[in-house]
């Protein structure tokens, strides 16, 4: 099996650049190089990455997924070992997609003739901090690091992403605070949408580039979903929804919540066939009323052009809507 | 409802927008809003049974063959859904108060949705833990499958749709509390999101004892309190509770005795034999009521099916099914996979059942007999799966078949590594992906190719 337990001869880390990295990069990459290991990260998705995915994924696997073994394949030969945790959602409002928790086995086993050394964790309750810190921990140890240097390895990284999250956050509030103020002074201030999309997808060039692209070619301002305050949004979602078991989601759906009022238009973007949001793209579009809601479905063919006049067309509503549109009886 | 929400589509959108204005134009009209629109909908579509799906994405379906076609020319699926008045609103309706005690316990009439052939267990467990009617599903319909497509989203896993088809049905006989369970997959969160489906389609009458609910703290006593709360708040708990032990026998026994049947069912001598006896099993079992009765309907539908003569040859072609809870196992969710495969004269063994997974499931130490394909749970069902898999192409078998509803994550994860059992032990795999469209006739021709193969490689003796 390609998943090692003795790492203490690995000197270049690679990380694919799809799924959670782009939750968890900085910790994870501050982590490595906290640990003296040199860390190469997978080139940004684009078409060649997908399609090396599509050739070595199973037809039904959804876009993400695809771009990950793209970003694994090309990793291959680059680097000594291949990090890829394993996220498991024992927490039952806390869990992620099973995606998460299968990826290190399915690339083990999709891989198999190249052999490469895959470097995992094991992180079950994410709502045990504990557990998080003890399972970097035993990272570090199979590093060949001592305890206590693993130990503070990993605070210093789990610093470095709380700090970039908050200036995500930080800025996202005042980009919301700028345009209110321009509502205010001027009367009018330009549309202003929210990108609901797992951060895979919201901050991958290729899979939401187009739609954000489009978005920004039609004059408007683009607000993530994700790019909140994760612990806020995550209680807020308690309001919409009971049983909701990914906590991204719960995030997501939160931060609709919050910023509902204050923007013009909302995208949900997934990829097809994402499992989560088969299910929760169907209760926002239900039950978030109010603001006019965009539901893009992407996978490997949608062109550009195709979402091109999808965007401009609800730029229009949103146009009309704003003037007190033609909805109105 | 002061609130109008329509669908835009703007015509220039390329291509599919002339397929979809059509249908676009009479949703402007059809779609008021929420709750009264799917009212009206289901009414018309229960009278004309017209596809005039109401929730669903738009602008183009899915076809079962396109959803696996990734050579599809342009495959954008999008909607749009705009209203004016904020008014975002929960997904289900704030609690209801705590029912009262009641010493004059009115019966309440609980229904499961069809899950393979666990009605007697779902009876007793209504019976004699809750303390309240059963209400027993008859075998699904045409309809109730529409009913559950239509309104459900089309890429969400097929089971869901077919359970929300089994709530319409049971509410619609009458059913007070419709129960549903949980997992560590999107199964988690079938619960709420159907209830909330029903309720806006106007089914506004029932309750959902659903299992999702209470996991917050410790399981067991948060399910407690969901039975009380939703389904009989007399109930005696420490009686009911000890009343569990008995139905892990009886899904034991069950599961037991329909492994015999998988295995030998296909070497009758006189054909139909063993559908007689599993019959009358299935009726003994459902008029147990406790530990006695149960080991007595048992023992005796155990005797009757070993009674019957067979005709099985020394070296049969022995098929082993894996794949998840759903498909792999519910005769109705695999398009009765298990009487086709049995009609043309093979041995049949499959892991996964509700003993395996749920009463003596074990997954550290099942994954460890897998060790070579699997270092971690790679989610619910997929250790069993590839752990199955595993022992049964390392025991000889001649061929397996992985069953799976389409878009189902876990179990798609699995096959890289079913690959690899297939390439290690020379074993051929069917790859069956089930979505709402799957027709009975492809599903023949696939199993009849499937089994040619394997009586020819049998026969040329290349199989080790």
């Amino acid at each position: 099996m390609a998943v090692i337990s003795d790492g203490a001869d690995v000197k270049t880390i690679g990380i694919p650049r799809a799924l959670l990295y782009y939750r968890y990069g900085t910790l994870w990459e501050m982590f490595f190089r906290n640990l003296g290991r040199h860390v190469v990260v997978s080139p940004p998705t684009d078409r060649a990455v997908l399609q090396a995915g599509e050739e070595v994924s199973s037809d039904e696997s959804c876009l993400a997924s695809k771009v990950f073994m793209g970003a694994v394949a090309s990793l291959i030969g680059r680097c000594d070992a291949i990090f890829i945790p394993n996220y498991a959602s024992a927490s039952p409002r806390m869990g992620f997609c099973t995606k998460y928790q299968s990826a290190t086995d399915m690339a083990a086993n999709t891989f198999r003739e190249q052999n490469p050394k895959i470097l995992s964790l094991l992180i079950e309750h994410l709502d045990s901090q504990r557990e998080v810190e003890e399972a970097f921990v035993d990272l570090g140890k199979r590093l060949g690091a001592s305890a206590k240097e693993a130990k503070r390895a990993y605070h210093a990284a789990a610093k470095a992403q709380k700090t970039a999250n908050e200036l995500w956050a930080k800025n996202q509030e005042a980009a919301l605070k700028d345009i209110k103020r321009l509502r205010h002074s001027t009367g009018d201030a330009p549309i202003t949408i929210l990108v609901a999309a797992h951060p895979y997808i919201a901050h991958d060039p290729f899979m939401a580039g187009p739609v954000l692209d489009a978005l920004k070619e039609a004059g408007a301002i683009v607000l993530f979903a994700d790019e909140a305050d994760h612990g806020h949004t995550y209680k807020k979602s308690f309001e919409f929804t009971r049983t909701m078991p990914w906590v991204i989601n719960r995030e997501l759906i939160g931060s609709i919540l919050m910023l509902q009022g204050q923007v013009d238009g909302i995208v949900l973007i997934s990829a097809f066939p994402c499992g989560p949001d088969s299910m929760t793209d169907d209760a926002i579009m239900r039950c978030i009323e109010g603001t006019p809601i965009l539901n893009l479905l992407i996978d490997a063919q949608s062109g550009t052009a195709g979402i091109q006049t999808r965007v401009e067309s609800f730029m229009d509503i949103l146009q009309f809507h704003k003037k007190g549109g033609y909805l109105h009886e | 409802m002061s609130k109008e929400a329509g669908k835009q589509a703007n015509a220039k959108a390329d291509g599919q927008a002339a397929e979809c204005t059509g249908k676009q134009a009479d949703k402007a009209v059809g779609r008021q809003s929420g709750k009264r629109s799917r009212k009206q909908d289901t009414a018309q579509t229960a009278k004309q049974a017209a596809p005039s799906s109401f929730l669903s994405s738009l602008p183009r379906k899915r076809k079962g063959e396109q959803l696996i076609d990734s050579k599809a020319p342009e495959s954008l699926q999008w909607r749009i859904a705009v209203s004016h008045e904020k008014r975002p609103r929960p997904l289900l309706p704030p609690k209801p108060a705590k029912p009262k005690k009641d010493k004059r316990h009115t019966a309440t009439r609980v229904a499961f949705f069809r899950y393979g052939y666990y009605d007697p267990c779902f009876k007793y467990f209504t019976e004699q833990v809750l303390n309240a009617e059963f209400l027993p599903l008859p075998p699904a319909t045409r309809r109730t499958e529409e009913v559950g497509t239509q309104n459900s989203t089309d890429y969400v896993c097929t089971p869901f749709k077919h359970i929300l088809g089994d709530f319409v049905d049971a509410l619609e006989l009458g059913a007070n509390v419709v129960v549903q369970f949980c997992g560590p997959c999107r199964l988690g969160y079938y619960g709420e999101l159907q209830e909330s489906i029903l309720r806006d389609m106007g089914y506004d009458n029932f309750r959902m004892l659903n299992f999702a609910n209470g996991l917050d703290t410790n399981s067991a006593v948060g399910w407690t309190r969901e039975c009380l709360k939703q389904v009989n708040p007399d109930i005696n708990v420490p009686k009911a509770a000890l009343k569990l032990i008995p139905l892990t026998h009886m899904v034991a026994h069950m599961d037991s005795a329909y492994d015999f049947y998988l295995a030998n069912a296909g070497f009758e001598q006189e054909s139909g034999s063993f559908d007689l006896a599993w019959a009358a099993y299935m009726d003994a079992m459902a008029a147990a009521s406790d530990e006695k009765t149960i080991q007595e309907a048992h023992a005796h539908g155990m005797e009757r099916m070993r009674a019957i003569p067979l005709n099985k040859p020394e070296n049969p072609i022995r098929i082993g099914i894996v794949g998840e809870m759903f498909t792999a196992f519910d005769p109705r969710s695999n398009l009765n996979l298990d009487k086709k495969l049995l009609a043309m004269g093979v041995e049949m063994h499959r892991m996964m059942n509700l003993t395996n997974r749920f009463v003596h499931y074990n997954e550290p130490n099942l994954r460890q007999s897998a060790r070579e394909y699997i270092t971690y749970d790679m989610g619910p069902t997929s250790t069993i799966t590839i752990a199955a898999a595993k022992k049964f192409a390392a025991e000889g078998f001649d061929g397996l078949v992985h069953a799976k509803s389409a878009g189902c994550t876990p179990e798609i994860d699995c096959e890289p590594a079913l690959m690899r059992i297939a390439e290690d032990y020379s074993i051929p795999v069917l790859y069956l992906t089930y979505d709402a469209q799957t027709s009975d006739t492809g599903l023949d021709t696939r199993l009849e190719a499937f089994y040619d193969m394997l009586a020819m490689k049998k026969q040329k003796g290349t199989l080790r």
